[in-house]
């Protein structure tokens, strides 16, 4: 396994030495107080960048919205979890509505977005499953003629997949045909169970491709992190601290190492000094203003947050919003508008039984094939249904296509098919277009008085063709699968997978952030959630955001001596 | 419509409408009770609104809608789809929680419970190499030029 160039996998520099560039950045009069990096959020991208440095010794302050989760108080091994997961632990933060959720208005959106507030960010209630995404989706300009090419390779990219992958403590099975060879995950692969060992067997009759599900969830028991005990409820958070969210994986290590996650702090603008350069962040805790200095500044409040603080940053210097010259901030949102298919089987599936997370994933319909009639594909999940009203869900939800009312007269058969379903999930490729963006509210506000999110976003042709045509094989699959009954469960669900709304690349003209997340206005501003995403791709995000974050985190410890910082 | 006051048991009537309309929706059978026999209008109700408190003013809505039970789901759900599904879904969610709903559905225990993965049950399920037709026909991903 080929290691990161020059040791760079605890932080480029010596611990000590890191720690000394930074000093040099500190400039006379800093208190106490400066950070070396201010780190805006505590979720996912910050996680990973925020152990890093706090590794390689700079000293990180994380500023987060939201607070720590307290295990006790999630719901996945109460009766109630269902009914607790549609509100209180709803991923769509207008439906759990608390005091940090900012609200996002997606009345003009085909479907609403979904995030987790807190700190381990969006990871807390993510499904775990982790792909990697492949050589071609970085370079889909030059093979599909369509939207841009990364200003990196897969190959360049390869070392951090490997270094995040550890750290998250990835299981799967190596050798899968749809990657380029060499993707070993560090821990065996969960059981497919039953499901997946029946929809295994209607693939290989049509002859298509799947694999044991690769998620970051671990399937041996890493200490103080645990070990997956499948109660198969990983959307609602993991009472057992197995899966792996930043909250449990990086943040507690960055803590010991230093870091200081201040909670409860939802930062309003981050300013600049006279000469352009980032200085820290102004925020509001308890009501009131606090300001924090810093030397670099990172954003990670993820794909919605991020635009949306740096469109409330706007300034003299940047009167459409800090970083903004190419007027993409906030622009090109790609949002990966989930489909779904099930099927009634003989027997009953164990369809319960976690992780959840995937049970087995297929690219079989990834890459482009232009006789279809539209370019790039999508990935399939095949996951566990979390209990009875997920899978009633299944029957009722007005885009589902069972073609039978649930409710009435033989609901109990229907009731009792509950455990005998199986589930796909379709991840179509998203294109990005400009037309679908992320602005500031004009009247909705959070509750710290700061503009709301406003999300428009249409579901564009080329979207709807990936999900048509991957909805017909994925019913084709149950059938040869052995389903007796197979329909259309929905589409157009959120994701979560909120992207794009920072393009990385070469051109200041045509995009936000550099190759390594650095934006093009700002020299000691970086950019490392979600929102950089050039394309969307057509896989989970979050081994592609780790691995950005954990790249930008050892550009920065690795550069330190070069890097401009505010005086 | 106000929401309904948890603070203030509902009362016998009410709790009465509740299981006359909940057992339109699940009239039960196959080896279930119905939502009324499974005492979804007693307690299961107030431990779905409890946890999900945004369901109750569904609820007390179709509390309110006059007609014989049938014909007022009916019209609830011709005239006010949203109201009537998160009904559905404060009932069926209610109806669930009982545990013995739930064990005859299948699902072991009153909630998820710890079920760790036994010695080589990951292996078992890929045995007679199922697996292999796969790996045999190679990498399908696309190269791309250097
Ligand atoms: C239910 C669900 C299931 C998912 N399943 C998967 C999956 O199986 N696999 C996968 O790869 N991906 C999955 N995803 C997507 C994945 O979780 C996200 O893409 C990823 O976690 C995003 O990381 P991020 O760093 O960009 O943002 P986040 O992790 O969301 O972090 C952003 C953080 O910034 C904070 N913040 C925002 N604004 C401010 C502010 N002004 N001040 C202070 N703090 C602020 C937020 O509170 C948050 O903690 C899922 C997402 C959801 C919601
Ligand atoms: S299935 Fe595993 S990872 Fe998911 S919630 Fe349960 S223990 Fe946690």
């Amino acid at each position: 396994m080929p290691g990161l160039p020059g040791g760079l996998l605890r932080g480029g520099l010596p611990l000590r030495e890191g720690r000394e560039a930074a000093g040099k950045w500190v400039g006379v009069g800093s208190t106490n107080d400066h950070a070396d990096v201010l780190i805006v959020g505590a979720g996912t991208s910050a996680g990973v960048a925020a152990r890093h440095l706090a590794e390689a010794g700079f000293k990180v302050v994380c500023l987060e919205q939201g607070a720590w989760v307290d295990p006790g108080n999630l719901p996945g091994n109460k009766p109630e979890y269902e009914l607790a997961g549609s509100k209180n632990w709803h991923p769509d933060p207008n439906v759990r509505g608390r005091r940090e959720d900012y609200p996002v208005d997606h009345s003009e959106s085909d479907l609403p977005v979904w995030m987790y507030n807190g700190v381990g960010g969006s990871s807390v209630l993510y499904g775990g499953i982790w792909a990697r995404a492949l050589p071609s989706d970085f370079r889909v300009r030059t093979l599909d003629g369509v939207a841009d090419d990364w200003p990196l390779t897969y190959e360049e990219l390869l070392p951090y997949y490997q270094a995040v992958e550890r750290e998250m403590a990835v299981s799967g099975l190596a050798g899968n045909p749809a990657y380029p060879p060499g993707f070993e995950p560090p821990q065996p692969a969960a059981p497919i169970h039953r499901t997946g060992r029946t929809m295994a067997e209607g693939m290989n009759r049509l002859g298509w491709h799947w694999w044991p599900g690769t998620n970051a969830i671990p399937t041996v028991n890493r200490g103080k992190e645990g070990q997956c005990v499948r109660y198969g409820i990983c959307r609602m958070g993991c009472p057992e601290g197995a899966k792996s969210s930043t909250d449990v994986t990086h943040l507690p290590d960055a803590v010991t190492l230093g870091a200081k996650v201040i909670t409860r702090a939802r930062v309003a603008r981050v300013t600049l000094d006279e000469r352009g350069r980032a200085n820290g962040a102004v925020y509001l805790r308890d009501g009131r203003e606090h300001f924090q200095s810093a030397s670099v500044v990172i954003m990670a409040a993820g794909g919605i947050g991020s635009p949306r603080l740096l469109l409330m940053s706007a300034s003299g210097r940047f009167p459409a919003g800090l970083a903004n010259s190419s007027g993409l901030v906030g622009k090109r949102l790609m949002l990966h508008p989930y489909a779904a298919s099930v099927g009634i089987y003989e027997d009953d599936l164990e369809n319960w039984l976690g992780p959840a997370g995937e049970h087995i994933g297929s690219m079989q319909f990834y890459e482009s094939d232009p006789s279809r009639g539209f370019v790039r594909g999508a990935k399939w999940s095949l996951l566990p249904i979390a209990g009875p009203l997920e899978a009633a869900e299944k029957w009722t939800d007005p885009r589902s296509l069972s073609g039978e009312e649930f409710w009435g007269q033989g609901s109990a058969a229907r009731m009792k098919s509950f455990v005998r379903m199986l589930q796909w999930h379709v991840v179509p490729e998203d294109l990005p277009e400009e037309t679908n963006f992320v602005s500031l509210h004009p009247s909705l506000t959070d509750s710290d008085g700061l503009p709301a999110a406003k999300v428009h976003y249409r579901v564009s042709d080329n979207t709807r063709q990936i999900v048509d045509f991957n909805l017909a094989r994925t019913l084709e699959a149950h059938e040869a699968a052995g389903a007796k009954k197979a329909w259309v469960a929905g589409r157009n669900f959120m994701t979560g997978h909120n992207t794009g709304t920072a393009k990385m690349g070469d051109d200041p003209a045509t995009s936000v952030v550099d190759r390594f997340g650095r934006t093009h206005d700002v020299p000691n501003l970086y950019i490392i959630d979600a929102s950089v995403f050039t394309t969307s791709t057509a896989v989970n995000p979050t081994a592609t955001i780790c691995a950005l974050a954990k790249r930008t985190a050892s550009y920065i410890a690795s550069n330190a001596r070069e890097q401009e910082v505010a005086a | 419509m106000t929401a309904l006051d948890l603070s203030t048991e509902p009362g016998d009537a009410s709790r009465a409408r509740l299981a006359a309309l909940a057992d339109v929706l699940i009239p039960g059978g196959s080896g279930l009770p119905s939502a009324g026999d499974a005492d979804v209008a007693g307690q299961w109700i107030n431990r779905a609104l409890t946890a999900n408190p945004d369901l109750a003013s569904a609820v007390a809505h179709a509390l309110a809608s006059p007609g014989a039970p049938e014909e007022a789901l009916r019209d609830l759900r011709l005239r006010q789809r949203d109201v009537f599904e998160r009904f559905a879904f404060a009932v069926a969610g209610a109806y669930f929680m009982n545990p013995a709903v739930r064990a005859a559905l299948g699902y072991p225990g009153i909630a998820p419970r710890r079920l760790p993965a036994a010695e080589g049950e990951a292996e078992y399920y890929l045995e007679d190499e199922i697996l292999a037709p796969v790996v045999d026909r190679g990498h399908i991903y696309r190269r791309v030029p250097a």
